[in-house]
């Protein structure tokens, strides 16, 4: 048989735990993405178990794994923890190899990395005080509008005024949402504006960095095209964005544990 | 129910193209040669006398705010790593001295050159840091000149020494040397003759706030505020104001209010918002709300009277900004809280509203106290408005906008 | 059984307020708080009073709130809060100098707030220009001498102002030693720890604080290394203005892999700085030690002397391999100076990340998370 190794990273998020397994050539081979709930732990180790199923592995045949996200600390079978800054640069380069700045919006904080040609992390910046900006703020927003997450960006490509989503502060956007609701402004130009206002937001953030081609987009808020259109525009670029972005940081997690294996 | 109208002064329009001006006039002066000074506090009245041109800090990012340009150059200094809850006119100069280092594309109205002189008078202590950032950034000359606010009377000769020496001891020697001539003391004398007479129209002016229903209001003065302070000496300033004033003297003989109806009358402390003024006015014209009394824009020599055009010119001007003044001398809330408190009689206010400003840490000090000692005294309610002055991220006018009704409400029910 | 010297200064850091009361009644003299830097505290020493560094609590801040607003800095909010609810009943005065705005508008909250009996509000000047600067320098100084003689109806005579001098002196020089032997063994005395031992010297009378930090350098010269040298990353903190930092943050980044081996915070290095030279006349001694242009405090007006060129000084100097700002909310003299501080690194290619200090901390989860990316990026994970 042949003694193949596999290792895995496990991304604890404030909504998600995300679980890759690669082999020791760096092939996926599975992935799951669950919603966390509350109890970290148990995400953790029902999302490893969901994955392993799908590999048709099982906890012997992990080499090596590495917990990171914010539920890092609570992963009782990783080896070792790593944070998302260093995990998502690792894994946007590996997907795009030309990739020097990666943007990830996450569920509660968002923030931009530079990375070396071999995906290392060299610089960041992140917003990390408060929902402006991130997932939550999509989430609210949506529920302000009454319509589905998923809705809204085929909802945004509605738009034709421009609307001012000028407060920082999430719940006070939705005050401004239900006032702009009152004076008759089109759900569809408002969708748009909240896709702009966490553009401006992560847009603040992406200077402090400073814009190396190419830029990449991770995290789950990377699946709503109205918010890459609207980042793009922002930053004027053209963003790569992966076909799973939201498992960008479990594969970069991944990919350190096979390292730190083979390095041992 | 009537209709919320607002009478428009025809005076006020002729600011608009002064002040655009006075700009326009600074992005050219290097190219003609003439020589540039950037000042925070009302310390460019030296480089007037020496025919500098002159920029003023707060009255630049008034300017930009008022253009709808201040966003930019916020975004530009953040990017550059200034944090989002730094004072906004620091960050619109950082702004703006990095679009230049960088040749970032920023409206062309809003671009100055880099000046030949940058004068700190610190009034305000993050004055002093501008002038530290754009040392830091660009490598320019400064001057710093330290005028702290008394906190009672007896600490005001002292403070006034001190100013007097600094600019005699640092100030005049350094200009001297930057322009390459003697400091021209008439020209100063001439300017601060010019700064009298405006401003003695300027308080003939102020005296129609007391009148029911007010002629004009306090956004009117706060786009006034130029001829009598960074634009003063111009050959403007008195033909402004004498215009303004007759065009007051009219009105009130005929009764015409600059809201109508007016309903109520406020105080407005903190800075203008001069980002928002059309937002704010707006809204409290709908309200029936007129602002007439503002110990900021009302800083500005309030005693011209007292200026001796034969005294010694130096003495004079730091006595109109300590002893005879209004710029350092009332700067601390307990030397303004007595002046307000009388204002509310004088000008038959009926309510305050506190503009704090979220990236100022200057007027904020002291709103909920002042609240509560007028509302004390006088039986009048009051509102904190948490806004910025040019930062349109930090004027949520969801929120805004439920505090000026409430603030009306409270006033309403006191008046029955 | 008496406590360790360095845990006394723990006890004390932690709640000065029992300390204080306790120790007012047993010695019977006036305690002035003095908000917060640069205060010529040998002053008030001479004057028969115990000069005390104004500090923050630990509580949230509730009642304190309807003063001031939440985005005023920490050490404010918290003063005012603890001056409200009456936790500071045993301070007979205070002295604010005008370092910022916040401590500008001080003055007139503690005239609303409190039924303070002695404010003193010292403009001590900006650095701008030496000659004048100096001369109203000691003029202030004078000012301050003549106020508090009144409050403690003790005269200040050139003697006794000596006299505090050398008591000063010889709590800096204790303080410097500790340093240094920190510098020399990065990892002896942790974060926390060293935050209190400057601290106490903030709140005790320091003629009393200097047989304790005779017995503190005692202890650290008996205490063993526990960790390896190679192991630890070693960095220097600075920032870190008129207050103390939540020592949870300093925890958090030693147990992260990191060792301060310096800093150059108010509760630290800068506070001990520049022994008093005397030479004759007390006046020009203190005068000329506020002149001093090093450490740079940027609530000093000083624009010609830069303050990263001390910071990278400091980190070269300790082979530190990367530089944390502590940075208070929301402290504009910090600021304003930062991005300049931040650019100025990343081009000299000196690795920095910076950690915002909050008074009321919601989550450190947040802060260990950029520290720990820190580190990786340190050890290019």
């Amino acid at each position: 048989m042949n003694n193949i190794k596999y290792f895995a990273g496990i991304d604890i998020g404030s909504l998600f735990s995300k679980v890759v397994i690669i082999d020791e050539n760096s092939n996926i081979k599975a992935y799951s993405i669950l919603q966390s709930g509350a109890v970290y732990k148990g995400a953790a180790e029902t999302a490893m178990n969901n994955t392993l199923a799908k590999a048709e592995l099982s906890m012997g045949d992990m080499s090596y794994i590495i917990s990171t996200g914010y539920g890092r600390a609570r992963v009782p079978f990783a080896d070792s923890q790593v944070t998302e800054i260093s995990c998502h640069g690792r894994g946007a380069n590996f997907v795009f190899p030309e990739v020097r700045t990666i943007i990830d919006i996450g569920g509660q904080d968002s923030k931009v990395i530079e990375v070396n040609k071999e995906g290392k992390a060299v610089k960041f910046a992140m917003n990390d005080k408060c929902a402006a900006g991130t997932g939550r703020f999509l989430e609210v927003m949506a529920v302000s509008l009454g319509v589905d997450l998923s809705e809204m960006s085929t909802l945004a490509e509605k738009s034709r005024t421009d609307v001012e989503i000028s407060s920082m502060c999430t719940v006070f956007a939705e005050s401004e949402v239900i006032s702009l609701f009152a004076q008759g402004t089109e759900k569809a130009d408002i969708a748009l504006g909240v896709y702009r206002s966490i553009a401006r937001r992560v847009t603040g953030l992406f200077g402090q960095v400073g814009k190396k081609e190419r830029v990449a987009m991770t995290g789950g808020v990377a699946k709503s095209k109205g918010m890459v259109e609207a980042l793009e525009k922002s930053i004027k670029t053209t963003l790569m964005v992966p076909e799973e972005p939201q498992i960008m940081g479990a594969l970069g997690a991944a990919l350190i544990a096979r390292e730190k294996f083979m390095q041992a | 129910m009537s209709k919320h109208k607002t009478n428009r002064l025809k005076t006020t329009k002729l600011i608009g193209p002064m002040v655009d001006k006075h700009w326009a006039d600074l992005r050219t002066a290097k190219k003609r040669g003439e020589m540039v000074a950037w000042c925070s506090g009302p310390m460019f009245i030296f480089p007037y006398a020496m025919g500098m041109k002159c920029h003023f800090m707060a009255g630049y990012a008034a300017y930009a705010g008022g253009r709808g340009a201040a966003d930019d150059l916020l975004k530009i200094a953040e990017s550059e790593g200034d944090m989002l809850d730094t004072c906004s006119y620091h960050k619109a100069h950082m702004g703006m001295a990095m679009a230049i280092k960088k040749g970032i594309p920023v409206r062309e109205d809003v671009l100055l050159p880099m000046p030949d002189l940058l004068i700190t008078g610190r009034l305000c202590t993050e004055m002093s840091h501008y002038a530290e950032g754009l040392y830091r950034r660009m490598d320019i000359n400064v001057i710093g000149i330290d005028t702290p606010p008394p906190l009672n009377e007896s600490l005001v000769p002292g403070l006034e020494k001190y100013c007097e020496d600094q600019v005699r001891g640092s100030l005049i020697p350094r200009i001297e040397e930057i322009c390459g001539k003697s400091f021209d003391y008439d020209r100063l004398i001439e300017i601060m003759a010019i700064l009298k007479e405006t401003c003695i129209l300027r308080n003939e002016c102020w005296e129609y706030f007391k009148k029911i229903p007010s002629p004009w209001t306090l956004w009117d003065y706060g786009v006034s505020i130029a001829p009598v302070f960074y634009m003063m000496g111009s050959p403007d300033a008195v033909p402004y104001y004498t215009q303004l004033r007759d065009e007051l003297a009219e009105r009130a003989e005929k009764g015409i209010g600059a809201i109508e109806p007016e309903k109520y009358r406020v105080y407005w402390d903190g800075w203008l918002p001069w980002g928002f003024l059309g937002q704010f006015s707006r809204k409290m014209t709908d309200l029936g709300i007129v602002p007439l009394v503002g110990r900021y824009p009302w800083e500005f020599f309030p005693h011209p009277e007292t200026i001796d055009l034969n005294g010694d010119p130096i003495k004079e001007f730091v006595k109109q900004v300590y002893s005879n003044g209004g710029l350092a001398k009332q700067n601390l809330p307990n030397m303004s809280l007595p002046s307000i408190q009388k204002w509310v009689k004088e000008y038959s206010l009926d309510g305050v509203i506190m503009f704090s400003s979220k990236s100022c840490r200057m007027w904020n000090l002291g709103h909920p106290d002042f609240i509560k000692a007028i509302e004390k005294k006088h039986n009048i309610p009051g509102v904190v408005i948490e806004g910025d002055m040019v930062d349109s991220r930090m004027n949520s006018f969801g929120q805004i906008d439920t505090r000026l009704e409430a603030l009306a409400e409270m006033m309403a029910a006191r008046k029955k | 059984m008496d406590k360790k010297p360095i845990e006394q200064c723990m006890e004390i850091s932690t709640n000065p307020y029992d300390y204080l009361k306790k120790w007012k009644i047993d010695n019977n003299k006036k305690i002035i708080s003095c908000f917060a830097m640069n205060i010529p505290e040998e002053i008030v020493f001479a004057s028969g009073m115990i000069p005390v560094i104004s500090w923050r609590s630990d509580e949230p801040v509730t009642m304190g709130h309807s003063h001031l607003a939440t985005f005023n800095c920490g050490l404010t909010r918290s003063f005012i809060d603890d001056l409200v609810k009456e936790k500071l009943d045993f301070i007979d005065g205070i002295a604010v100098n005008r370092m910022c705005l916040q401590a500008q508008g001080l003055p007139f909250l503690l005239e609303q707030a409190t039924k303070m009996p002695y404010i003193e509000y010292l403009s001590l000047p900006a650095l701008y220009d030496d000659n004048v600067s100096y001369n109203y320098l000691i003029e202030e100084f004078k000012r301050f001498q003549t106020g508090l003689e009144k409050v403690s109806g003790n005269t200040v005579t050139d003697d006794t102002l000596n006299n505090a001098i050398d008591i000063y002196n010889k709590n800096r020089g204790l303080l410097s030693e500790i340093y240094e032997l920190r510098r020399k063994n990065p990892g002896i005395i942790k974060g926390k720890e060293m935050l209190a031992v400057v601290h106490s010297s903030m709140i005790m009378a320091k003629d009393i604080n200097n047989t304790l930090l005779e017995k503190v350098v005692e202890e650290l010269n008996n205490r063993k290394q526990t960790l390896s040298k190679d192991e630890r990353i070693k960095v220097i903190t600075y920032g870190g203005l008129c207050q103390t930092v939540n020592s949870e943050i300093l925890n958090i980044i030693e147990d992260l892999g990191m060792v301060i081996v310096d800093d150059d915070i108010f509760v630290g290095s800068k506070y001990f700085a520049n022994p008093v030279e005397k030479n004759g006349n007390p006046y020009e001694a203190l005068g000329n030690r506020y002149m001093k242009k090093t450490p740079p405090c940027p609530t000093k007006g000083d624009y010609r002397t830069d303050w990263t060129d001390y910071i990278i000084e400091m980190a070269e100097k300790n082979n530190a391999k990367g530089i944390i700002s502590l940075m208070i909310k929301y402290c504009p003299p910090h600021m304003c100076y930062y991005p300049d501080i931040k650019n100025k690194l990343a081009a000299k290619g000196i690795p920095e990340i910076l950690v915002e200090v909050e008074h009321e901390i919601i989550s450190f989860e947040q802060v260990k998370t950029r520290l720990q990316t820190f580190v990786e990026i340190l050890q290019g994970v």
